[in-house]
């Protein structure tokens, strides 16, 4: 645990060094949220369209700003691999349980400040705009938004171990198109149907935003919920178990 | 005495290559080695099985008693390394690099002042918050060689320490090494013979995975007829081809 401890340090630094996490895991959420805002504002009353309505936005910006914390846990792992220091360290008593969540538990750190960050500043244009949010609900949805951060932060560390430097942050950017789109973060389309309706479905992303927008709703029905929490939590435990068997292998595998 | 390290036949061979080829050495404690050869001669190969960076295709290999394969986890609470390529975290100043690396293998409560100690010992006081990466190349090194020290290893491993310091900073680091010396087991490998003659217990010339010769430089001078590690050197190297 020292050394998982000591390795989770590093990484924080190196994230909150880095002005490019300020800007994408903390800046950007915050402007999106501002123009999503500005573009309902413009959208007539009459057309009954609460799309881009500050509630349904604040539940999709928490899960947008986690798909960039994928994208830095991807770059950070592949730089790192790229780099001699990582060899180094495999000569030293670090174990992979180390490095996986040496990795991981800045990266929810992270995902927590942004939370509480991005829905401070909902909160903000909830009092501007004409729809009021429920200050219990967005506080819970800092906390229970955890799940989808470790399970975006394996994500990106199972990219960072498989794809280099330059491949890791390319297939991040699709997989954060797809999921704005899949997860349902700026528009609900649940309504649509089609394929895209069934790889939605079979996707964690839908489920947390989903989840994300039921608590702050203080909605705890179980559609609206309970299941999307059990889909989440499944995925990010299974899918963190993937990301330590990936950079398990691969360690070994870098030393043959 | 036990031996501080031992391999018997060591081989490492890659799909094209056979980079080291049935080493067999022993290394008691408190001992120097030199590991000497032209590039591509197998040195770092060496280095990297015995700390564990990679793995043997066959062969023995031991650190204190322990094998780098079966017993790995204790190998590497033994070894240090300062690995060829210097290597550390670039956003890291040189404080929190050492303090990283003591918190890795040192107990909590000896980490602050090993940071302190080792920080003395490199002469590192006025760049202690400099970011890593903005370090010239000659102290980027001191700081990588100083992370592989501060650990306080029993065997110390010293691929190339002092390419690319200037002639203070090596006489500097040479101090340090007789320093270090007195009390753990070091191989270094090196291209300088002054270096090699300077600092090595005993000397090992490797060839193409094979070692050539082994032996303090007094032994190697019989050996060959020749006077001074340069003249012995360059009489193996030109026997060999
Ligand atoms: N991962 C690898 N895959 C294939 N061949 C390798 C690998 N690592 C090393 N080799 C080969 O093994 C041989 C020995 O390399 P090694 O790095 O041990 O040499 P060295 O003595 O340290 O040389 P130098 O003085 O240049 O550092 C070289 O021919 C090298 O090309
Ligand atoms: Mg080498």
């Amino acid at each position: 645990m020292k050394r998982t401890m000591a390795y989770a340090k590093r990484n924080l630094i190196e994230v909150y060094r880095d002005p490019l996490s300020w800007i994408f895991c903390i800046a950007f959420p915050i402007v999106m949220l501002i123009i999503m805002s500005v573009v309902n504002s413009s959208i007539p009353k009459e057309a009954g369209n609460t799309m881009f309505r500050i509630d349904n936005l604040s539940g999709g910006i928490v899960v947008f700003g986690q798909m960039f914390i994928m994208l830095f846990t991807a770059i950070a792992v592949a730089k790192d691999r790229s780099s001699t220091f990582l060899t180094r360290l495999y000569s030293s008593p670090m174990k992979s349980f180390d490095f996986v969540w040496g990795y991981i538990l800045p990266m929810l750190l992270t995902a927590v400040i942004q939370a509480f960050v991005s829905l401070c500043a909902a909160f903000v244009i909830s009092l501007i705009s004409d729809y009021s949010l429920n200050i219990a609900g967005l506080l819970l949805t800092v906390i229970l938004s955890l799940p989808s951060a470790l399970m975006f932060s394996a994500i990106g560390l199972i990219f960072g171990t498989l794809c280099n430097e330059k491949a890791a942050p390319g297939i991040c950017s699709v997989l954060i198109s797809l999921g704005s789109m899949i997860g349902g973060i700026w528009f609900d389309v649940e309504a649509a149907g089609g394929f895209m309706y069934n790889l939605r479905k079979c996707l964690p992303f839908l489920y947390a935003t989903r989840l994300a927008r039921s608590v702050i709703d203080m909605n705890f029905g179980v559609k609206e919920f309970v299941l999307p929490l059990i889909v989440v939590v499944a995925a990010a435990t299974v899918l963190t178990l993937i990301a330590s068997i990936v950079f398990n292998s691969r360690m070994r595998a870098d030393q043959m | 005495m036990g031996y501080a390290i031992k391999t018997e036949k060591l081989i490492k061979s890659y799909k094209d290559k056979t980079a080291v080829d049935g080493l067999s050495l022993t290394v008691n404690e408190g001992e120097l080695i030199a590991l000497l050869g032209v590039n591509g001669a197998g040195k770092t190969t060496t280095v990297k099985m015995l700390t564990c960076l990679t793995k043997p295709t066959e062969g023995k290999a031991e650190i204190m008693g322990c094998d780098v394969i079966k017993d790995s986890e204790k190998v590497k609470r033994l070894v240090g390394v300062s690995p060829q390529d210097t290597s550390v975290a670039e956003n890291l100043t040189v404080k929190e690099n050492l303090e990283f690396m003591a918190d890795i293998y040192l107990p909590k409560d000896k980490t602050a002042s090993a940071v302190e100690k080792t920080i003395k010992a490199f002469n590192l006081d006025e760049f202690k918050d400099k970011k890593a990466r903005l370090l010239s190349g000659g102290y980027k090194r001191k700081l990588s060689i100083a992370m592989a020290i501060i650990g306080e290893p029993k065997v110390l491993f010293l691929d190339e320490p002092t390419l690319g310091l200037d002639v203070l900073a090596r006489r500097q680091l040479w101090r340090e090494i007789e320093e270090l010396k007195k009390n753990i087991t070091i191989v270094l490998t090196t291209h300088y013979m002054e270096e090699a003659q300077a600092l090595a217990d005993r000397i090992v010339i490797m060839n193409e995975g094979k070692v050539m010769a082994i032996g303090t430089l007094g032994q190697l001078e019989n050996m060959t007829g020749k006077k001074g590690l340069e003249d012995v050197f360059v009489s193996i190297a030109e026997k060999m081809e």
